[in-house]
């Protein structure tokens, strides 16, 4: 009997590592073979490179991927609708400044109810402690719960015209923002070419990439600890007031640039470098736009007094609570499989960046793309915060673009524009209970 | 005089017996009946418009009325929609953002509408005028051309037309300021005035079109002429065409001062198109989007942030479709009055 038991458990234990051991894609997706899963894409890099790969995963599942591609702008809007009215998006793609009311407002399956609901057609080999920390943080995860793994991942990198700098007696890239405006920009403002181009164009532009990108560095932030605005604080009106002197050493109408307006600046030698999002690297190598393609250097963002804080930005992909149980599974085997291991690398070759460390560990890889490395050292030293990834974003991103352009414009100083988006922010978060306990103090 | 008929009932009406025996009056005029394939007719016409105008609009009424924010949805379906009354409503009167953009509508409708009104009956009467048969066919025809042009790309054709850099307006201004140069020598005295005041004007000889917060609504401004003069012209022509020959003749033999043929005789027939084109292009640039929302997204600073283009923030990206819904009604309440405002002082009938 005992011997009986014993062979039992044994023949067990080795059928369940024999199951293991033999997981795959197709075995896993056959019951869900035929499951529509539809989603929003974007007409960027990353979801030009997944496209690219669709059909292996079609051919291999059996599932069918329907995507629309949609601007960004519109993006949201169109999510939220299709949410809350239970349209048919079985995938959320969820920008880092959604999550939070992608996550409150229920919308967005957690990882680990999906994990519970369906084990069979979790990858033992998905690993999610495999992506990058902080972007998994920043873009995939809200107050302590993980929703979706990062995909469309990108931070804020320094590009530069090697020959502009190596003409004006320099041989590599500031370091500094101190150095930036005081060493580089007089020596590379003459002649109608420009030092730097900040696309501050009013809307997210305005409000993500220009306006905050002068806070972190600087040791200032939007909010304080208790939600009070912090703009006011030294350290905040330090870095509002840097933008402002650096924008002599940029091209008139600065304030109407927007982010193709910036990259062709670059692209076409009239500034000198620029602080944009990794993305925009295929664009100025693709010598159809660009006239730097062989002088195109990549760096970190430049250094600020309280370190190297870049811009961060990317979204998640994430199961929406609307779809049935089958969409449910197959939207979580598309989401695995784009985000998994086994095509990180060809996801990279196609034009998309990989948000695994073990993709980069590929000395090849970083060779043949030169702001990977910059890339990874700025996710480093990022904020997840940056930007707030309240619900309230949506509100506070309007008050910043127009007080932060009027600023730009000095239709109004520093110190007032601070003020003004200081007390139109508390006035929202007020409404939004969050100085009177009826909303958790989240991020 | 008019004939006065006998009222329906009275005892000179020739009477017929009923089906009960009863004698019933025959009436004078046979009451109009309409055949059930009328209304088989009628109904998908009238079934579209209730579904694609009215319901929508009491939708928008209820939801002005109630909190609706697209991110509660969840919490709605369990607890229902808070109702708020007119709170909605109230709301706006304490919206600067609101309050601004719509003063700055109205900035742009006094500007913009008689700039369109004046360059469509110059447009009109140059058309209207006899002779040159072929060239004005090629000018009505090319009239047309704006006016089918889609509103988001003539946003994206100005931005790209006055792009500081390389836009096609800057070009011709650089050619311009060329010519004044190469010329400059022989213009002593006038190049002097000229060179003067234009290096006042453009500093750098490179306009800033969409970055300064006053060429960006002059800008805007631009695209709208261009393509909204042509609706103003085309519509005063027809109008002109429906003066009677005769009389236009009469007056020219009278007076050979145009304006006085165009203020006595043209313009009495010309008043419901004017009334038309007030009415259509005020709707038009209270609820005005895509030239703006793609020139310059309302920026720079809130330069250009015209009523829609802040409506459509609050409904889309704040996604308050309550407040959005209450500022839409405010925007037709609008409408309507500036409409029978139009029609009460300036339509006249010939």
């Amino acid at each position: 009997m005992r011997r009986f038991f014993c062979n039992f458990i044994f023949l067990l234990l080795s059928a369940s590592t024999q199951f293991a051991g033999a997981w795959s894609l197709e075995e896993a997706a056959k019951p869900y073979s035929g499951t529509e899963v539809s989603m929003i894409f974007l007409d960027r890099p990353g979801y030009n490179a997944i496209i690219k790969l669709l059909p292996d995963f079609e051919k291999r599942t059996g599932i069918k991927i329907k995507y629309q591609i949609v601007p960004y702008e519109n993006t949201r809007e169109k999510e939220e609708l299709d949410f809350s009215s239970n349209g048919e998006l079985t995938v959320a793609l969820v920008d880092l400044v959604w999550i939070g009311e992608f996550a409150e407002a229920g919308w967005i399956v957690p990882f680990e109810e999906i994990k519970k609901k369906y084990p069979d057609i979790i990858d033992p080999n998905f690993d999610i402690n495999d992506f990058i920390p902080l972007i998994l943080n920043a873009f995939g995860t809200w107050q302590g719960k993980v929703y979706g793994p990062p995909f469309d991942n990108y931070s804020g990198l320094l590009y530069y015209n090697k020959d502009m700098l190596k003409e004006a007696g320099f041989d590599k890239p500031p370091e500094t923002w101190d150095e930036l405006i005081n060493t580089y920009a007089p020596k590379l403002t003459k002649n109608s070419k420009y030092a730097f181009a900040l696309q501050s164009r009013r809307g997210e532009t305005q409000s993500c990439d220009s306006f905050m990108r002068f806070l972190w560095p600087w040791g200032g932030s939007l909010l304080d600890a208790k939600f009070h605005s912090n703009l006011g604080n030294p350290k905040s009106q330090e870095g509002l007031n840097f933008r402002q002197s650096l924008e002599k050493y940029m091209p008139p109408g600065i304030v109407d640039y927007d982010h193709s307006d910036a990259v062709n600046a670059l692209a076409q030698g009239n500034v000198a470098m620029i602080t944009e999002w990794s993305a925009f690297y295929s664009t100025l190598v693709d010598p159809k736009n660009s006239k730097i393609v062989d002088k195109l250097g990549v760096a970190p963002e430049p250094k600020g007094p309280d370190g190297r804080k870049p811009a961060l930005g990317g979204f998640s992909l994430a199961v929406a609570s609307q779809a049935n149980d089958k969409q449910k599974a197959a939207a979580w085997l598309f989401i695995q499989w784009a985000t998994g291991k086994e095509i990180g690398k060809q996801y990279v070759e196609a034009g998309g960046i990989s948000g695994r460390q073990s993709t980069y560990k590929d000395p090849a890889l970083l060779a043949k793309y030169p702001f990977i490395q910059p890339m990874l050292d700025s996710w480093q030293q990022g904020v997840p915060e940056y930007r707030p990834r309240f619900s309230e974003w949506s509100k506070l991103t309007d008050i910043i673009a127009e007080w932060g352009t009027k600023m730009m414009l000095n239709q109004v100083s520093v110190k007032q524009g601070s003020d003004e988006i200081g007390t139109r922010t508390e006035a929202v978060l007020k409404d939004a209970g969050y100085y009177d306990g009826k909303k958790p103090l989240a991020q | 005089m008019i004939e006065q008929r006998p009222p329906a009932n009275t005892s000179t009406d020739p009477v017929k017996p009923s089906r009960k025996g009863k004698l019933m009056p025959i009436r004078a005029v046979p009451r109009k009946t309409y055949s059930s394939g009328v209304i088989f007719f009628l109904a998908p016409a009238v079934i579209v418009l209730l579904a694609v105008g009215i319901f929508p609009l009491l939708f928008a009424v209820w939801n002005s009325m109630h909190e609706f924010i697209l991110s509660r949805a969840r919490i709605y379906a369990a607890h229902g929609q808070p109702f708020l009354w007119f709170q909605n409503y109230l709301g706006l009167v304490n919206d600067a953002g609101f309050r601004e953009s719509l003063f700055r509508t109205f900035v742009f409708l006094l500007i913009n509408l008689p700039i369109q009104l004046v360059l469509g009956l110059l447009i009109a009467l140059l058309l209207h005028k006899v002779g040159h048969e072929w060239l004005k066919n090629i000018c009505r025809v090319s009239l047309v051309i704006p006016l089918a042009t889609t509103l988001a790309v003539v946003g994206l054709m100005g931005r790209l037309m006055f792009n500081s850099s390389f836009g096609v307006v800057n070009y011709a201004v650089a050619t311009v300021i060329s010519l004044f140069h190469s010329i400059g020598p022989l213009l002593q005295g006038h190049f002097q005035v000229l060179h003067g005041f234009w290096r006042h004007v453009v500093p750098s000889n490179m306009i800033d079109w969409l970055g300064n917060p006053n060429l960006a609504f002059a800008t805007v401004s631009i695209m709208d002429c261009w393509q909204w003069t042509p609706f103003c012209a085309l519509v005063l022509l027809s109008s002109l065409t429906l003066v009677p020959p005769e009389i236009e003749e009469a007056a020219k033999l009278e007076t050979d001062r145009w304006w006085q043929v165009l203020w006595r005789v043209q313009l009495p027939f010309m008043l419901p198109g004017i009334t038309a084109i007030l009415i259509l292009r005020t709707a038009d640039i209270l609820k005005m989007f895509d030239v703006v929302y793609t020139m310059t997204q309302g920026g720079p600073g809130n330069a250009t942030d015209l009523i829609s283009v802040y409506v459509q923030r609050v409904g889309f990206r704040q996604v308050d479709q309550g407040v959005a819904s209450a500022q839409a009604i405010v925007l037709l309440i609008i409408t309507i009055i500036l409409s029978r405002i139009y029609i009460r002082y300036f339509y006249r009938e010939i």
